[in-house]
């Protein structure tokens, strides 16, 4: 069903003039509003083109859009402004005991291209596939507690974990490690899915991805249960988030995530016929502090920049007003999230420690993302440090130079002093403690913090079940953390999102889109 | 004009390989490691390892170059080490796209350009010679994103006559052309310009030559004089300018495919730089440094046509 258009520009001599005289007549002269209708196409924009489509090797969420509309799994996210799932491929599924989850396939479901019935078996491979260090899945952690997938007959099956696992509900099963492929078509492919999907399963299907142009999704025919709303999901990446509001502007968009410093203009005067929502992420931003390089060796020191950081005045002035200041990597919303920090702005503590320690007159280097609103981040704390007697020096980076600052196979993390950073989450605290543990040293703690309690609590806050147990847990860690001085926590961000008024989006908390949900209004 | 072409052909090859491997050297230079940046923030120590051996980046620069060479001569650019496409096929993809768009933003230059030159040198000193060069100067002095920028949000936003973003439906000519007028309208606009100015000054220089002399003389009539005998003298510099032009227009195109989220080049090397993918940027590098040559070429030797003393200093 999959087709790639290697040259989709190729034209003869005939379409040519002709292209030309209708291009004369009437493109020229009528005004598109009239022709912009959408009909029963859903025009959408993501923010990069694809490159896979499978599940054990997606690279970035505008995949994962695409997957949720071709793929099924056990379970999906539900839309909405609370974090939950639903049951989607499945009859019943149930977890039996903490180690045990049972489940059974609705019968209905198939695969295209003539691969057949969905079945527990497909649910197996699928799994293990990605749990196998063999496969070389970067998503192997979130089975970390499987032991094997047993299948009981076609249709039911008991995924068995060695340990409880936390994230199996919230991150894992409704996520892209939760999408079943089938076991012949990707066996067959050599065990990778490229850019053309073959044995698509879910209530959409890719009819074609022409590259850096457009993703097209149409309707499954083979799908028996609620049929997408649309008859064609279009989908156009677009990096630029301001190319993207203007192409929304136009009427080439029906929905589009918008960029922070547009939020307020958008809602205040929203393009017409058109709803502008702002919704809260689970990204956490923070600055962090290496204790392996001077000064930053000295806990006086980072304790005194903690003190010496107005962080409601950096988040206002990045994000526009539309941001709330973070009390640290775990959003609202989640077990674990906190109150409040422990060491907020107190610039006449921040001299006195520098006193303290003699270290008036320091120079630091911040290094960041060249973002814009990390760079306005960076020139408000280069004042607040300023106001200490810091002068702090900013560098910017590209994606592919910053992203390697901190790795301890280079040679600059030694030299690396101050860092801000964002990372994205899933909707379980375990994804924003797991890259801060000793082990990950070098890898994305670049921090280089270490503590043992809080590699004991990461541990431990995967296989405890109980939310209030991992409440306090995570809280805990986030204190630790705060304690170290490595770490002042900035924002959660915030997600704008505009769609026309004939869409009903479905979208996860925080603006996550489930396209096969969409509906007209 | 063997020997003429021949030498052009020879400097035309070296000019690609020396832009190559400076090309090569700089990519290398560059901070930041490819693997890393294409396997994202989950993936394994082992993982990076593995894929950097795939790519072939843990063997020297200089044997990657040689099996670069080596491999660009069988035809083979490589392949996208995530995605496993050919570079070839990724490439070319594209080119139609950004080729469609240069074409267009000349088509735009030459249509206006040449026209404004005519007028003004014969209109020479008086009110519309001075507007034409106001004009030219004005167009030459915006940035070609600032025009994109402006033309989208008049055109497209405010009057919506013209699509903002994309490349058309596939299939479609109408749909494709209607969606290349303000990009190539963006990339050409400031080369109106240098044409007109280029035009200008030229067909001042020819109207003073004893032939349109001889032809006024003769009581031909003024329009035939400039239109048919001097713009066709007057032309040759502009067919240089133009060779040198698609190279800019390339370059401009990476705003106007940003801009107008259009697929084409441009877009790809500046994508492919941000993720550090190597062989997608040596791949897409050489085909349009392999194209900017070959125009240079092709406007070297239609110079060499048309003007006998260019092939005669050549012999």
């Amino acid at each position: 069903m999959t087709k790639t258009r290697p040259n989709s520009f190729a034209v003869n001599r005939r379409q040519l003039f002709a292209g030309a005289g209708a291009l004369g007549l009437s493109a020229l002269v009528f005004p598109r509003g009239a022709g912009a209708a959408t009909g029963g196409i859903l025009r959408v924009r993501s923010y990069s083109d694809l490159q896979i489509l499978d599940p054990a090797f997606m690279l970035a969420a505008p995949e994962l859009d695409i997957m949720n509309c071709i793929y099924t799994k056990l379970v999906a996210p539900k839309a909405g402004d609370v974090w939950g799932w639903e049951p989607s491929a499945v009859e019943s599924i149930e977890q039996l005991d903490p180690l045990t989850v049972a489940f059974k396939l609705k019968d209905q479901l198939g695969f295209t291209d003539g691969y057949g019935q969905l079945t527990a078996d497909d649910v197996k491979f699928s799994i293990e596939r990605i749990a196998d260090p063999a496969s070389e899945s970067a998503y192997a952690g979130d089975w970390a507690t499987l032991k094997e997938v047993e299948v009981k007959d076609t249709l039911s099956g008991l995924i068995h974990l060695n340990a409880p696992f936390a994230p199996l509900w919230t991150s894992t099963l409704p996520s892209s490690s939760g999408i079943i492929v089938s076991r012949k078509a990707v066996t067959e492919l050599g065990g990778k899915i490229t850019t053309k999907p073959v044995a698509q399963s879910g209530p959409y299907i890719l009819k074609e991805w022409l590259p850096k142009q457009k993703t097209i999704l149409v309707r499954n025919p083979d799908w028996k249960y609620e049929q997408g709303a649309y008859d064609e999901i279009h989908i156009t990446p677009i990096e630029d988030e301001k190319t993207a509001e203007l192409g929304f502007e136009a009427g080439d968009l029906d929905y589009t995530w918008t960029s922070v410093s547009s939020i307020s203009r958008l809602k205040e005067t929203p393009p017409p016929e058109a709803t502008v929502v702002e919704k809260p992420s689970l990204a956490f931003v923070w600055m962090g502090l290496n204790k392996d390089v001077a000064p930053f060796d000295n806990p006086n020191i980072r304790r005194a920049v903690q003190y010496a950081i107005d962080t409601k005045a950096v988040v206002d002035a990045a994000y526009y007003g539309a941001a709330a200041t973070s009390t640290g990597i775990i959003a609202p919303g989640l077990p674990g999230h906190r109150d409040a920090c422990i060491y907020t702005y107190d610039p006449d503590k921040a001299r006195e420690l520098l006193a303290q320690e003699g270290a008036e007159g320091l120079t630091i280097t911040l290094e960041i993302l060249n973002k814009t609103e990390r760079l306005t981040a960076a020139q408000v704390i280069q004042a607040n440090l300023a106001d200490v007697g810091i002068t702090c020096e900013i560098k910017q980076h590209d994606s592919g130079t910053f992203w390697t600052l901190g790795s301890k196979d280079g040679d600059t993390w030694n030299k690396l002093q101050m860092y801000i950073s964002r990372f994205s989450m899933q909707p379980d605290p375990s994804w924003a403690t797991a890259w801060f543990t000793t082990e990950q040293v070098g890898i994305w703690n670049w921090e280089r913090f270490s503590d043992a309690e809080f590699d004991e609590l990461n541990a431990k806050g995967q296989v405890e079940l109980d939310v209030a147990a991992r409440d306090t847990i995570y809280k805990r860690m986030q204190d630790i953390m705060e304690e170290s001085g490595q770490y002042v926590f900035l924002t959660h961000e915030v997600v704008g999102v505009e769609y026309r008024n004939s869409v009903v989006p479905a979208l996860q908390p925080n603006a996550m889109p489930l396209l096969s949900d969409f509906k007209p209004a | 004009m063997l020997t003429y072409t021949a030498r052009r052909l020879g400097l035309g090859v070296a000019i690609i390989l020396v832009a190559m491997a400076i090309l090569f050297s700089m990519i290398y230079l560059i901070p930041g490691d490819p693997a890393s940046v294409a396997l994202g923030p989950k993936a394994t120590p082992e993982m990076i390892a593995h894929l950097r051996e795939r790519m072939g980046l843990d063997q020297p620069v200089w044997r990657q170059f040689v099996n670069f060479v080596g491999s660009t001569l069988r035809g083979d650019l490589g392949e996208e080490a995530l995605s496993g496409r050919p570079v070839l096929t990724v490439v070319m993809e594209q080119l139609p796209f950004t080729l469609a768009l240069v074409f267009c933003g000349i088509l735009w230059s030459v249509a206006l350009g040449v026209p404004l030159g005519c007028i003004a040198a014969v209109r020479r000193g008086g009110f519309v010679d001075r507007v034409i060069g106001v004009l030219s100067v004005a167009v030459i002095a915006v940035p070609s994103f600032v025009i994109a920028i402006y033309a989208l949000l008049i055109f497209a936003v405010r009057l919506q006559w013209l699509p903002a973003i994309g490349a058309g439906e596939p299939g479609s000519i109408a749909s494709q052309l209607k969606h290349l007028i303000l990009p190539s309208l963006a990339v050409g606009l400031g080369w109106v310009g240098y044409i007109a100015r280029m035009v200008r000054a030229s067909m001042l220089e020819t109207l003073e030559a004893g032939h349109i002399r001889t032809a006024r003389a003769f009581g031909l009539p003024e329009r035939w004089i400039v239109y048919t005998y001097a713009l066709r003298i007057a032309i040759l510099p502009t067919v240089t300018l133009l060779g040198v032009g698609i190279g800019h227009m390339l370059s401009s195109s990476v705003f106007a495919e940003i801009v107008f989220a259009r697929p084409g080049i441009g877009k790809l090397v500046y994508e492919a730089i941000s993720t550090r993918n190597y062989p997608v940027v040596t791949g897409a590098v050489l085909v349009t440094t392999t194209f900017f040559v070959f125009v240079n070429v092709l406007a070297d030797l239609v110079i060499g046509l048309l003007d006998p003393r260019v092939r005669a200093s050549f012999n």
